[in-house]
């Protein structure tokens, strides 16, 4: 999963420790200070001293830096040193797909983090970089979501509406959830609100079967807030956790298809609207989240394909994008191939040791 | 093969018949994406023969496609500065040299991502033979037992 993400920030991190390494070793022959103690020479010096010193650009005025370096045997790392690092970084997010203002968020992250910074000498630079890194990432991927917790946490029946495009993987991710949620000791029901498609009812109710859940289903082409209205009542007699409610994939500008939608929601009431796409679709995936979640609403996000997808860039923009958490990512085939999305776990994937 | 000496009954049957079905429209989708993945493939690798020949020709004049099978010669004013789509809709300048490396990067890239979903509609394939072929030996199970049976009971069958 994110193989080519996962590479291209590990060059990265390796760039961008280079900068700061080669800056440290190139410096003692840029400043020759008389009142510089002999044991500082040749385990580092300040940098770009003439045009740097005044500039308001590091936080640290020349003085300082010297101060730094020779009693407190520090460094601070300066803007310039960073600037081609952080320059190929952008390139190698927004190549990996990553949206633009994520991008910069996180490069603005990383630039504040670690310019001005002091650094004992010989403390490693390559575990400042991750560590600033990770943070960045975190600093974008939000807090995922627990839906488990969310369930117990909340009055049951909890109402869970699945919406998003055609063709992602809505109906096989709901069986995924089932399989999930049955695994975590919840009861649950499925809704077999896509009426529209052809083989989505008989999709989901083979899914079901296997599952041993209940599904709650009408005649195709009868009305999809009927039969999620029907689930919720079941659910709410026979004292099940969670409802889970399938629909028909649309596109956002389909006028009718959304005011079916919104129908819908004024009847079953959903506690949470979950918007599904595919990693695999990158930037645009992120673009049809962020129209969602404008025109519909959602809570939460869950990317299917995420075993085919190199890049990674959907996964890491869109929850800094749409401002909702990222919940699950489909990784395969069979019904426990979805992983809840934890952004701790990500971060230490693409950036931890190789 | 499970279940393959137990005579099938007809829920069993029925069952593995919407298996049969739900497997197809996922190869179908999978089958899709892969084309979809090739054609991309296949558009990157002609950017990048494109590229060569613009340097490698004494003349930049190209057949510039408008659209209705017409073309038109055009000449490129810049064959070293490429305008490339990067990713997330960002398009920077490139040398024609940076392009075709990055581009090629690109096609390895999705080569590598094509035999994951070819690997997966494999898969997938494999499942739908071994069905099929399950639902085949329900199939002559069923009319063995007919058969054995007698003709009598063989009527009500008649009418599925």
């Amino acid at each position: 999963m994110f193989a080519g993400l996962k590479e291209r920030l590990q060059a990265a991190r390796a760039r961008i420790s280079g900068s700061i390494g080669a800056a440290v070793t190139a410096q003692p022959a840029d400043i020759q200070d008389p009142e510089k103690p002999a044991g500082a020479s040749g385990t580092g010096t300040i940098p770009d001293t003439a045009e740097a010193a005044p500039s308001s650009q590091t936080s640290a005025t020349f003085a300082t830096r010297f101060k730094t370096l020779v009693i407190d045997r520090e460094l601070i790392i300066t803007e310039k040193e960073l600037a081609d690092a952080l320059s190929e970084l952008e390139i190698t997010l927004l190549e990996s797909d990553v949206a633009l203002p994520v991008t910069d968020a996180i490069i603005a992250h990383v630039k504040k983090q670690l310019v001005g910074k002091h650094r004992k000498i010989g403390q490693s630079v390559d575990a400042l970089v991750v560590g600033t890194l990770k943070d960045a990432l975190l600093n974008v991927l939000g807090k995922g979501f627990d839906l488990s917790s969310y369930i117990s946490s909340h009055e049951r029946p909890v109402r869970i509406l699945f919406t998003g495009v055609n063709g992602t993987g809505k109906t096989t991710t709901v069986a995924k959830i089932g399989a999930y949620l049955k695994k975590q000791g919840f009861s649950v029901v499925i809704g077999a609100g896509d009426t529209y498609r052809a083989g989505a009812i008989e999709q989901i109710e083979v899914h079901a079967e296997r599952l041993g859940i209940r599904i709650i289903q009408h005649q195709p082409g009868a009305d999809p807030s009927a039969v999620l209205f029907d689930a919720v009542q079941y659910a709410q007699s026979h004292k099940i956790d969670v409802v889970l409610a399938d629909t028909a994939g649309r596109f956002h500008t389909k006028a009718n298809l959304m005011s079916q939608l919104d129908k819908i929601r004024r009847v079953m009431k959903p506690d949470l609207v979950v918007y599904v796409d595919e990693a695999v679709a990158g930037n645009d995936a992120v673009v049809r989240a962020a129209e969602f979640e404008r025109t519909v609403g959602a809570d939460a996000v869950i990317l299917t394909k995420a075993d085919m997808d190199s890049r990674g860039g959907a996964a890491i923009s869109i929850a800094h994008t749409i401002g909702k958490p990222l919940m699950f990512l489909g990784t395969g085939q069979a019904y426990d191939d979805i992983i809840p999305f934890s952004p701790e776990a990500m971060v230490e994937e693409l950036l931890g040791d190789v | 093969m499970p279940g393959s000496t137990e005579p099938m009954d007809q829920r069993e049957l029925l069952a593995l018949e919407q298996y049969l079905k739900q497997y197809g429209q996922q190869a179908e989708i999978f089958a899709s994406q892969l084309e979809l993945m090739e054609n991309g493939r296949m558009e990157a690798l002609a950017a990048i023969e494109a590229l060569q020949g613009l340097l490698e020709a004494a003349d930049s004049t190209v057949l510039l496609q408008i659209g209705g099978g017409a073309s038109v010669r055009a000449k490129v004013l810049e064959t070293d500065k490429i305008l490339l789509n990067i990713g997330s809709d960002v398009i920077v300048e490139r040398t024609n040299k940076d392009a075709v490396e990055f581009l090629k990067d690109r096609v390895t890239e999705m080569e590598a991502s094509e035999k994951k979903v070819a690997e997966t509609l494999e898969k997938l394939r494999a499942q739908i033979n071994e069905i099929a072929k399950r639902i085949e030996q329900g199939y002559q199970q069923a009319v063995a037992a007919e058969q054995a049976a007698g003709p009598l009971s063989r009527q009500p069958q008649e009418d599925e």
